[in-house]
């Protein structure tokens, strides 16, 4: 018998069981939903924490460089090194100096060094406008940002960027009329008298207005100022503290054709420790696969459940066909056809089963994608992406899985003995 | 020509063992019509199986066109019986849910006959048994002797060279039986198909060429034969 014929007949004797085979399916359509909304989510939430990811770190970049401490041991007493350590509440970290940075930028595969510091500075306002405290940040060009108004490409010494509350604050109608004018930020002199500081007024011109950001982490909130300008500002601003000349940490760039791995082995070789981006954004994947894990395994658990009403079902099925197999049989149809028979209506069922499945839950997660970015605020960005090849996947396993079943109750049809099945008395 | 030399079956085993055919011997030539005659239980239908090989005895053989079917691989019997032979049972066994189309199509589906070459065959059974405008109806719809027209154009939807009817008309009043009856023994001498009646009806028995009775198992008499 032709595998053609043998699929008709099998679709068309489910279609005569019309509530039976829709029951069976149904359990399936559980499994099948469960596994491929998982999916969906896993990729979603893949595909979310890759474009955080990529807007707040460069590949080619290593982060929170610091000095190689030996000693972690803080029961033990400690060497005396000339290293300046800050004390971030209870946490040390050995501040980074002009001289660690000029050796970083010697190290193979290093392509540039930028310091990293943030300064508060007293406040920040412009004529006729009210003193605001602020944070400033040095401009990163791998952050990307969306901007208001204006860019990052004019950039230069006297420029700087400010988020878009500031503009308001600043009162700047909209975020055009402030491109071009001049904020200032009046800053601290280091070391100077407590009670009556010294304060020196740096002036800058507005080039770019950026946009609340969506995904980004850091950046966006702060004002920014190219790397050189910062420096100056806090040379100023510490001044004979004793912090003075160091940095919190450094960004490295890695030249393109060496592998951010390599500049990492490098640097610590050097006595630097530092962290990819990878190594910064690995566990948001980590967590999602875990995630998504436990959510199949549930998907999984209600397809097992389903194999057992498969089983059943076709055991049934075979009991109740009894006459029609032992014809079929004595009219020479061969026992692995007859298998084959009942293989093929288990494979619909799971075809069934798992388009069922599938297709609602692409109809549920379309409808409730929206509102989770929505309830979750976080924009346009969507947490189910459903991809058609593992919907298919899905689609193809679950109907393996079903012929899986089916065996049993097919080896079962196709041992009937004819003259048993056709006995009428 | 179909030749039955010295079949044995036995059922059970040891002190339970039951001779349903003993030393069963005799020939039916090509084209005859013959009537297998014998009370329930004499082993008639046992004999049938044995025949046609769904059942295989475990003496004696059964050579049909000078091959020993009892020799044969089940996958080359299987094959045999699709092509050569037919069957009508006393309950029908046509397949409620389906169409009569559909019902007349499953020995050519088994048999791999192409797709192309189904629809005359279907359509021309269909016409043989008079059931041509209920080719669309489902098989449940029909009356009894319909069903069983219907049985005996899937019998024939393949050109059979033998075809066994167990009990073809017990399920039947007079007259629909009638009508079964004239449809097989009309296939039978137009066609020269060799046609193989298991009953105990002797009117029915008395239509057909040769007449074999079974008792108990055994060979009790054969009449007609010349």
């Amino acid at each position: 018998m032709k595998l053609r014929d043998i699929a008709i007949r099998a679709g068309r004797s489910l279609k005569h069981a019309k509530a039976r085979t829709l029951l069976t399916s149904l359990a399936i359509g559980v499994g099948a939903f469960t596994i491929v909304l998982s999916l969906a989510v896993g990729a979603g939430g893949r595909q979310y924490a890759a474009n955080i990811i990529s807007s707040n770190t460069n590949e080619r970049a290593l982060y929170n460089i610091s000095v190689k401490q030996d000693g972690t041991d803080s029961s033990k007493p400690k060497k005396f090194t000339d290293a300046q350590i800050a004390n971030y509440g209870g946490y040390e970290m050995v501040l980074l100096k002009q001289s660690d940075v000029d050796k970083m930028a010697k190290v193979d595969g290093v392509e540039s060094v930028m310091p990293y510091f943030t300064i508060i500075p007293k406040y920040v306002t412009r004529e006729g406008q009210d003193k605001y405290q602020a944070n400033i940040e040095p401009f990163q060009s791998d952050v990307k940002l969306e901007y208001a108004a204006g860019n990052a490409k004019g950039i230069e010494n006297q420029s700087v960027i400010i988020p878009d509350e500031y503009r308001e604050a600043l009162g700047f109608k909209n975020a055009s009329d402030a491109i071009g004018q001049k904020i200032q930020i009046y800053i601290e002199k280091g070391a100077s008298d407590p009670l009556n500081p010294e304060i020196k007024a740096f002036e800058y011109t507005v080039v770019g207005v950026n946009k609340k950001p969506t995904v980004a982490i850091n950046g966006g909130t702060a004002l920014q100022l190219t790397s050189d300008n910062m420096k100056v500002i806090n040379n100023f601003n510490l001044q004979g503290t004793p912090t003075y000349g160091t940095y919190m940490s450094a960004l490295v760039m890695a030249k393109d054709n060496v592998s951010v791995k390599t500049v990492k082995e490098n640097l610590d070789k050097a006595g630097y420790v530092s962290k990819t981006a990878e190594d910064l954004m690995g566990f948001i994947f980590q967590f999602i696969n875990v995630l998504q894990a436990i959510l199949i395994g549930f998907g999984a658990l209600a397809v097992l459940t389903s194999v057992f009403g498969i089983i059943n079902t076709q055991y049934i099925s075979v009991l109740e066909r009894t006459q029609q197999i032992g014809l079929m049989k004595a009219l020479g149809m061969r026992r692995r056809d007859v298998g084959r028979l009942f293989k093929f209506e288990a494979a619909w069922v799971g075809f069934l089963g798992g388009s069922i499945g599938s297709i609602l839950a692409v109809i549920g997660g379309t409808i409730a994608n929206p509102i989770i970015s929505k309830a979750l605020n976080i924009g346009d960005a969507s947490l189910i992406i459903f991809e058609s090849s593992s919907v298919a996947i899905v689609i193809v396993g679950l109907v393996i899985v079903s012929v899986v079943s089916g065996i049993l109750p097919a080896r079962k049809a196709a041992k009937l003995n004819p003259i048993e099945a056709l006995r009428t008395e | 020509m179909i030749e039955v030399k010295n079949v044995t079956k036995t059922y059970g085993k040891k002190e339970n063992a039951f001779v349903a055919l003993y030393d069963v011997s005799f020939t039916i030539p090509d084209g005859a019509s013959v009537a297998i005659l014998g009370k329930s239980g004499s082993g008639k239908s046992t004999l049938m199986h044995a025949m046609s090989g769904l059942d295989k005895p475990e003496k004696g053989e059964i050579v049909i066109n000078g091959k020993n079917i009892l020799t044969m691989k089940q996958k080359e019997i299987d094959k045999f019986r699709s092509r050569e032979m037919s069957f009508i049972f006393q309950s029908f066994f046509v397949q409620a849910n389906e169409s009569c189309y559909d019902n007349v199509s499953l020995p050519l589906e088994i048999a791999n006959v192409s797709m192309s070459r189904r629809k005359a065959k279907i359509e021309a059974a269909l016409k043989a048994v008079e059931l041509i405008d209920k080719k669309k109806s489902r098989a449940r719809d029909l009356s009894g002797g319909q069903k069983q027209r219907l049985a005996v154009a899937r019998a024939i939807v393949n050109s059979p060279k033998i075809l066994f009817a167990d009990e073809p008309t017990g399920n039947l009043d007079s007259v629909t039986g009638g009508v079964v009856e004239d449809l097989l023994f009309g296939y039978n001498k137009k066609n020269n198909v060799t046609l193989i009646i298991v009953t105990h009806d002797e009117d029915l028995a008395n239509r057909c060429d040769i007449q074999i009775h079974i008792k108990d198992g055994r060979v009790e008499s054969i009449g007609g034969l010349k």
